[in-house]
């Protein structure tokens, strides 16, 4: 007996199963083709992401460096790295930053620093930095190139051997990666690049203050090297680190910013109000040098200090325990008879105090940097300053020991023309005389400003003082 | 003995054939529609999977060009980016130099190098100073790719039309495609005047 229909029935079943397998499968084939190159393609573009973020982060790690070594010693900038930079000197680092997720291969960060002699500013001699750096990223998955020749154009990567080998950078290799890289130049900035600059509060509050700017090298921004009303700029900046700004209705020509902050009275500002400033400011530390003039060493009355034509010399540099006057005693700064350029550091470990009719006196032509460790309190006549040129007479405040609470008190009944840098000090300015004019800067740990009708920037201090920070002047990526 | 099953000694009907045909025919008209169905969408995804490709690289090449700017100029499928003269004739990277007001320069004061974006015919080009222009993404008549310019920060925006719906891409469709970038400006611009940036 045969049953051939169990047979027949059994073979078209199979044939089916076989049929459609082979249909589905082609399809999943084609599906599979579609999607895997394009999320091949997906990976690429996100690895040649990175690698920018990579090289970003090199520029970010020089200016860390470059931070530090404005810091007072030791401040262990350049540790780690090759050099430190200089004209025809490359200071290299090289970082690797793990990826556990890219099969064990490391981001790598390669960063190149030297400082060209093009790049020193002939008006001070401050030196602008030129980083270069690589960002390279590892690429997963095949070596294949992408669907579209436009994006193999855009996004140059090496596959299977390096694509592009310059003199610079080493880090690359054959392996599969996406590579980035980047040219920033960082120029200095001054210590006093803004009128008022607070590390926490800042008041304006006491009066319906007016803060405006000039440029005493610029004729077309001052007149004859001063202030003129008439040619009044909108560069009297303020800012804060802190989160507050009583600007008391203040006419401010000029920008106003907090950190993430809120400001009030603000119907008079004619600038940018920015809630995203920060800014560390850097301590001063204690000078160190290595020769000073041996008198004097304590001013209690009436006194001369000599400043001297060479900056620098121990002739120019004296270290006093304090200053205190009262009275009708001066301490005068005394130049050079003709009125010849002549320098003048002053470090005082203590206290300076002035009150009564009593009064500092810089001569012409001198200029003067004052460090103090003590408290500052500025009464009586105050300080003249006979140039009225602010870059003339710079005062610093040292970090107190042990964060010791310190003040600045400056008033009296003269014009105030000077700047002053104190990022660990309460700074108040009460004085200006009887115009109440103050010309110049002032960075403190909280800035108060009390009786005093107008501050005036001199822009000419964006370029004296110290280097307080880097920023980024120029920014190239570099796409062969 | 040979035992035959009952299915093949009988034929069928001629109404059983007309009914087989009707049901055969609606199947395999069915599957027909829904094959081109599937074929449309497959086509439609990938016409989107690839215009997708395309905006993100016009977007990446926008914001190469954006991150390092002098000035910007825009307009809807028109813009203008000027970027600092960094390469010499020979295509060699230049040496930075001090313009006296804190800023620095490539080359000789002043110069820039000039790369304009546009729609013509179909396709978005790229042209670099005055080099050819090169198409950066073809057949893209549907593309619209405006800027948003907010000063020290630039915003990109690209749009298409997808093919999903015959009777075209309704205007929230349209949105729907839409890729942002918003790319912040590492350099000073000099089109524009700013104490803050």
């Amino acid at each position: 007996m045969h049953l051939n229909r169990h047979f027949e029935d059994r073979g078209s079943v199979v044939l089916w199963t076989v049929l459609v397998i082979t249909i589905l499968s082609l399809f999943a084939t084609e599906i599979m083709r579609a999607v895997a190159g394009r999320f091949q393609v997906g990976l690429q573009t996100a690895a040649w992401q990175e690698a920018l973020v990579g090289a970003e982060s090199g520029i970010d790690l020089a200016v860390v460096e470059l931070r530090k070594s404005i810091n007072p010693q030791p401040n262990n900038a350049w540790s780690g790295w090759t050099n430190t930079p200089g004209n025809g000197v490359i200071s290299h680092g090289l970082t690797t930053i793990p990826n556990a997720g890219l099969a064990g291969t490391p981001m790598t960060v390669e960063v190149d620093v030297d400082a060209p002699a093009n790049l020193i500013d002939p008006s001070n001699n401050w030196q602008y930095y030129r980083i270069r750096t690589l960002g390279t990223m590892p690429l997963t998955g095949p070596p294949r190139v992408g669907f579209s020749k436009e994006d193999n154009a855009l996004r140059k990567l090496t596959l299977l051997a390096q694509r592009y080998i310059d003199d610079l950078f080493t880090s690359e290799t054959n392996t599969p990666h996406a590579a980035r890289r980047l040219e920033a130049v960082v120029a200095p900035l001054s210590s006093f690049n803004q009128a008022i600059f607070s590390v926490g509060s800042l008041d304006l509050s006491n009066q319906n203050i007016v803060i405006d700017g000039y440029d005493s090298r610029d004729p077309t921004k001052s007149t004859n090297g001063l202030y003129d009303v008439t040619k009044r700029q909108n560069d009297g900046n303020i800012a804060t680190d802190g989160n507050l700004i009583d600007a008391g209705n203040a006419h401010i020509y000029g920008d106003v910013s907090t950190n993430a902050g809120t400001v009030t009275g603000i119907a008079n500002i004619t600038g940018v109000q920015r809630t995203d400033f920060y800014q560390d400011p850097i301590p001063i530390g204690a000078p160190n040098w290595l020769s000073i003039s041996a008198t004097p060493s304590l001013v209690s009355g009436t006194a001369t200090i000599n400043a001297n034509s060479v900056l620098g010399t121990s002739a120019s540099r004296y270290r006093l325990s304090s200053v205190s006057l009262s009275g009708n005693s001066t301490l005068t700064i005394a130049g050079n008879a003709d009125g010849s350029p002549s320098y003048v550091e002053i470090y005082v470990t203590g206290d300076i105090s002035v009150s009564g009719n009593a009064q500092i006196i810089l001569g012409d032509g001198v200029q003067a940097k004052i460090y103090f460790q003590g408290n500052v309190d500025i009464s009586g006549k105050g300080m003249l300053n006979p140039s009225n040129q602010p870059a003339d007479l710079l005062l610093y405040g040292i970090r107190p020991i042990g964060g010791a609470s310190q003040h600045v008190n400056l008033s009296g009944n003269g014009q105030i023309t000077a700047a002053v840098y104190a990022p660990d000090y309460d700074v108040t300015v009460s004085g200006g005389g009887s115009s109440g004019h103050v010309f110049g800067s002032v960075v403190g740990k909280s800035v108060t400003m009390t009786g005093v009708t107008n501050l005036h920037y001199d822009a000419a201090l964006g370029s004296a003082g110290i280097i307080n920070n880097y920023e980024i002047v120029s920014w190239v990526e570099d796409t062969r | 003995m040979i035992i035959r099953g009952p299915r093949l000694t009988k034929g069928f009907l001629l109404l059983e054939t007309l009914i087989g045909l009707t049901v055969f025919s609606a199947i395999s008209i069915a599957l027909l529609m829904g094959f081109v169905s599937l074929e449309r969408n497959y086509a439609a995804t990938g016409d989107f999977a690839t215009n997708h490709s395309d905006a993100v690289r016009i977007s990446d090449y926008l914001a190469l060009d954006l991150r390092r700017a002098l000035s910007v100029s825009s307009a809807t499928n028109s813009t203008t980016i000027t970027i600092p003269s960094y390469y010499d004739n020979q295509g060699n990277p230049q040496d930075p130099q001090l313009d006296g007001e804190g800023g620095v320069y490539y080359g000789s004061q002043g110069s820039s190098l000039t790369i304009h974006y546009y729609l013509l015919n179909g396709t978005i080009y790229r042209q670099v100073g005055g080099a050819p222009a090169v198409g950066i993404a073809q057949n893209v008549s549907d593309f619209l790719f405006t800027l948003t310019d907010l000063g020290k920060v630039v915003t990109t925006k690209i749009t298409f039309s997808p093919i999903f719906s015959s009777a075209g891409a309704s205007q929230n469709a349209i949105a729907g495609t839409a890729i942002y970038n918003t790319t912040l400006l590492r350099n000073s611009r000099t089109d524009i005047s700013s104490s803050v940036y």
